[in-house]
């Protein structure tokens, strides 16, 4: 195949690795690999924010290709199949059509729906306020919370929201629902509700993520990583803080 | 206690639901969900240290997933980011963040802090059993080259 489109077919791979929150360590290696596969070196730099490949034949020619990726996501079945695609290739050299088709699938593969996804958020909002000590009275009312604030979050992040503000519009939001309706219903316990509400949002991923990449030796990555998450801790916990003390004062 | 292990299961497979998970291995990563949160539960029973369990915990959850990676071929953190999520010190975060807006501030300080050596034990639980098997596994990997 064509040096040019082994640059192609390895940004492309590289591309859905990082966009869907994929480790720097697997997209070097996996990148490696596809160019390895056929017959070249490959030479890649990843941090969370982009990849710099350059694709090298035996006998010193060069091609370097550099993709920027703005939009992050968390999505675990893509990276799996990017993973199982750069293993086959070692075995199974694919041509530049196949090999571009299957990376297209992998692209569009399918999502859950969003109502399914909707169902798991506010069922992980109400195991988690059992999981703490809540009444089921508690866990019901915050995972109506949590179907609001996950729908709402789908929506506004496909607008293309500032991501500081969209997650303290959501902590306001928790906060203040969770206490208006303690008021309402005396029965509830807003601690409960909002320890449950939050756990859809909290960065999981971004952190151990950024622990791992760490550990491996990838600073620069890592460290984007760990003050994502630590930017969307913080954004939320203002937004929660911040109807708190309004409220708590105003009332 | 049996309650909260069946807890943690649901409390894994509903954040994978989210990550996109692939449908086969929804059960798997709740049992690491589970297995996480029993060991937590085994150790805070003994130690009554909230940071010594969760760091046992993070490690039961990282050999569990790092050998389930290497026996089917997977990804490791398509189990270890479901399998985290009991352990996630979400409830103490909060309770910080309560006493920081009834200005009760040192009683904010004296939960932050905890929330924060909880979560780096379950970081460095992650980081100990990741780097025994990639120690373990590197060596066997230069050798097939």
């Amino acid at each position: 195949m064509d040096i040019k489109e082994v640059a192609e077919i390895a940004t492309a791979a590289g591309e859905i690795l990082l966009r869907n929150g994929a480790e720097a360590y697997r997209v070097e290696e996996t990148i490696k690999k596809i160019c390895n596969s056929y017959g070249y070196e490959g030479e890649c730099i990843s941090n969370s924010t982009g990849i710099f490949i350059s694709v090298i034949t035996p006998d010193g020619h060069m091609v370097t290709s550099v993709k920027r990726i703005n939009q992050r996501d968390v999505d675990l079945y893509r990276i799996e199949r990017i993973n199982s695609f750069s293993r086959d290739l070692i075995n199974n050299p694919l041509s530049y059509e196949e090999a571009k088709k299957v990376l297209k699938d992998i692209y569009n593969a399918p999502n859950f729906s969003l109502g399914v996804r909707i169902f798991a958020a506010s069922m992980t909002a109400f195991v988690y306020t059992l999981f703490f000590n809540g009444t089921v009275l508690d866990a019901l009312v915050s995972a109506i919370i949590s179907i609001g604030i996950y729908y709402v979050l789908d929506k506004l992040s496909k607008a293309g929201m500032f991501q500081f503000l969209l997650y303290y519009l959501s902590g306001l939001i928790i906060g203040a629902v969770s206490l208006g309706l303690q008021l309402l219903i005396p029965q509830i316990n807003m601690d409960n509700v909002i320890t449950g509400a939050i756990i859809v949002l909290l960065p999981g991923v971004a952190f151990t993520n950024g622990i791992k990449d760490i550990l491996y030796g990838d600073y620069v990555s890592g460290s984007a990583k760990l003050s994502e998450a630590i930017l969307i801790i913080v954004a939320m916990g203002v937004g929660i803080a911040t109807a708190l003390s309004l409220l708590l004062k105003w009332i | 206690m049996i309650i909260k292990i069946i807890l943690a299961f649901f409390g894994s497979i509903f954040p994978a639901i989210l990550f996109n998970i692939d449908r086969r291995k929804i059960f798997l990563a709740g049992l690491c969900g589970a297995i996480g949160w029993a060991i937590y539960q085994l150790l805070f029973y003994f130690t009554q240290s909230p940071i010594i369990a969760s760091f046992f915990g993070a490690i039961a959850i990282g050999i569990y997933s790092e050998s389930l990676a290497r026996i089917i071929k997977t990804p490791a953190f398509g189990f270890l980011i479901p399998g985290i999520f009991p352990l996630v010190p979400g409830y103490k975060a909060y309770t910080a963040l309560r006493h920081i807006v009834e200005n009760n501030l040192s009683a904010a300080l004296d939960k932050g802090i905890l929330t924060l050596a909880v979560a780096g034990s379950i970081g460095f639980g992650i980081m100990f059993s990741t780097a025994i098997f990639k120690m373990i596994f590197s060596g066997k990997r230069v050798k097939r080259i």
